[in-house]
């Protein structure tokens, strides 16, 4: 991306003309250098918005300790819809109605920040290398 | 690089002992020498004293100053997305801290500290069904200590920081949480306290529609066992009342709201793939220039798509206008649609004036950084990615404005 890092931040840098329609059959030299990162680019903004409609697959947990935690809070979100759903029931504008759909949303949100928090590292990582006997830091397998 | 003066010299013979501390008196990062003498000594003033001599030693501007911002959002703490672009845009990864709670909400990257304001809670989960109030509640949040330790870090003192389990729903030990160059301050309340409010250097309020907040809670949690459309719909609904009453009346102290609602671009879309999203920023904030389509102050219809840029369906579509908002002047981007390919990002960023880039092509740039967030594609990732610059550019103005710290010795 050669025109990108010239940090002049001369406006006139990247040809304005670049044709769209993919491929690059208009390309200049210039343009060239942005090619093979348009590529990588065509794929990736691709799979980005593949993201948004398809489910992303789930990382697996590498430590007992965390998938039991999963595990429970998979659990919990079950129990608290039905229990939302029967607190709620006849007045759904009940305090305790609020605070059990609250509850839901609380739990839901920790499951989907744990998730998101896995595809980088579990979050047991620097527990378990000073503690690899606990219980909790066996490994865990599918 | 530090200054040091002394502008009296006692002799300094014999044994002299040094000690240091940065906590500070005067509110700046400091350290503090004192030489203690002992023996006898003449002075200039012929005292015979041996009280001990302290020389303050200020860090030069850049190191004496913590930018505070807050964060305004419903979707759980510091792993937001956004979070992820505004550190990302400082440099380096914000993680969590290593060690410590596994649970802990703070993430820390090396300039950055991202603190949840969840960690403010004053009843756990218990607590809240005990007395029937919601997490959005500000009867369920200690507004006092959150004044408190912001105010502290601000001033360059460290703090122990309470810590919310969002698994437990308890409320765990401490953590230590030192001073950082930039403090974000992330969750549901960070401008509902006036004197929070005042600590705040920037603040951004992350205002998403019904509709939207429908689909993308769909995203998250159809796929768990228990939940239905249904269930999310009653969960949003139930929640709206609270929301309504004590959060969302934040966006008019915001500095910049982003607004994100459904497209117009295709009719009776229901889909919330495509998004509008409108970067409303307040005019007459210190070090916090709107960015401008073209024309700044006039009003821009722009569509993008035609001879020199080809574009799919649905296409792009911007706008740029002043308004005023909750009865404040504001300048007002949107963007309309989806990008589907660099030269479209490049084309676009391009056009864009005030958006406090150190190249040509860096939101591009940190867009393509992340092209796997939600939102690469459209307005959410352009406007949090350019959000994640002005913050930038006015966090460096602040601290080049900081006054030269006079250095002064003052007698223990």
């Amino acid at each position: 991306m050669a025109c990108l890092v010239a940090g002049t931040g001369v406006v006139g840098c990247c040809p304005r003309t670049v044709r769209g329609g993919g491929g690059g059959s208009s390309l200049s030299p210039r343009s060239e250098a942005l090619s093979f990162s348009k590529e990588s680019v065509l794929v990736r903004m691709g799979e980005a918005k593949k993201g948004l409609t398809v489910k992303a697959m789930a990382v697996a947990p590498k430590f007992i300790g965390t998938q039991r935690k999963e595990q429970q809070l998979a659990e919990m979100i079950e129990k608290k819809v039905i229990e939302a759903k029967e607190v709620c029931g006849e007045d759904g504008r009940s305090d305790e109605c609020k605070v059990a759909w609250d509850e839901v949303e609380e739990i839901s949100q920790a499951k989907a920040d744990l998730r998101l928090r896995l595809e980088k590292q579990d979050p047991l990582e620097f527990f378990c290398q000073d503690n690899p006997e606990t219980d909790e830091c066996r490994l865990y397998e599918d | 690089m530090a200054i040091c003066t002394v502008y009296t010299t006692p002799s300094l013979n014999s044994t002299c002992s040094i000690s240091t501390t940065s906590k500070t008196q005067l509110g700046f990062h400091q350290k503090q020498v004192v030489f203690y003498s002992s023996g006898k000594k003449t002075s200039k003033r012929g005292s015979n004293t041996t009280s001990p001599y302290v020389i303050t030693c200020t860090t030069s501007a850049g190191d004496s100053k913590t930018v505070v911002i807050g964060l305004a959002a419903d979707s759980g703490c510091g792993k937001s997305t956004f979070m992820r672009r505004l550190t990302s845009v400082f440099g380096g990864a914000a993680e969590p801290p290593k060690g410590g709670n596994p649970d802990s909400n703070t993430l820390i990257s090396d300039t950055t500290t991202v603190i949840c304001l969840d960690d403010y809670h004053s009843l756990d989960r218990t607590g809240r069904k005990q007395k029937g109030v919601t997490a959005l509640d500000p009867r369920a949040n200690d507004f006092d200590l959150m004044y408190e330790q912001v105010k502290a870090l601000k001033d360059g003192i460290p703090v122990d920081k309470p810590i919310y389990n969002h698994v437990s729903g308890l409320l765990d030990p401490p953590e230590l949480i030192k001073p950082p160059k930039i403090l974000v301050i992330e969750g549901l309340h960070p401008m509902f306290d006036s004197r929070v409010r005042d600590l705040l250097d920037f603040s951004i309020y992350l205002d998403i529609s019904n509709e939207v907040k429908f689909a993308w809670k769909i995203q998250r949690d159809m796929a768990e066992r228990g939940h239905s459309l249904e269930s999310i719909k009653a969960s949003i609904e139930a929640r709206k009342p609270d929301f309504d009453a004590y959060i969302d009346p934040q966006k008019q102290y915001a500095d910049a709201v982003i607004e994100v609602l459904p497209t117009q671009l295709i009719p009776d879309d229901n889909e919330g793939k495509i998004l509008r999203v409108r970067l409303i920023m307040k005019e007459g904030v210190e070090f916090f220039n709107p960015v401008y389509l073209f024309d700044e102050g006039s009003t821009i219809s722009w569509i993008p798509c035609g001879r020199k840029l080809t574009c799919s369906y649905p296409g792009i579509k911007f706008f740029y206008g002043p308004d005023t908002y909750f009865g404040h002047e504001v300048s007002v981007l949107e963007m309309d649609g989806q990008f589907d390919r660099l030269d479209e990002l490049i084309y676009v960023e391009s056009h864009l004036s005030n958006i406090s880039t150190k190249f040509y092509g860096e939101v591009t740039q940190q867009m393509l950084k992340h092209a796997d967030f939600p939102g690469s594609s459209n307005g959410t990732g352009l406007f949090q990615t350019i959000v994640g610059l002005k913050i930038r550019d006015l966090f460096e103005q602040l601290i080049s404005t900081t006054a030269k710290t006079p250095v002064e010795a003052t007698k223990a």
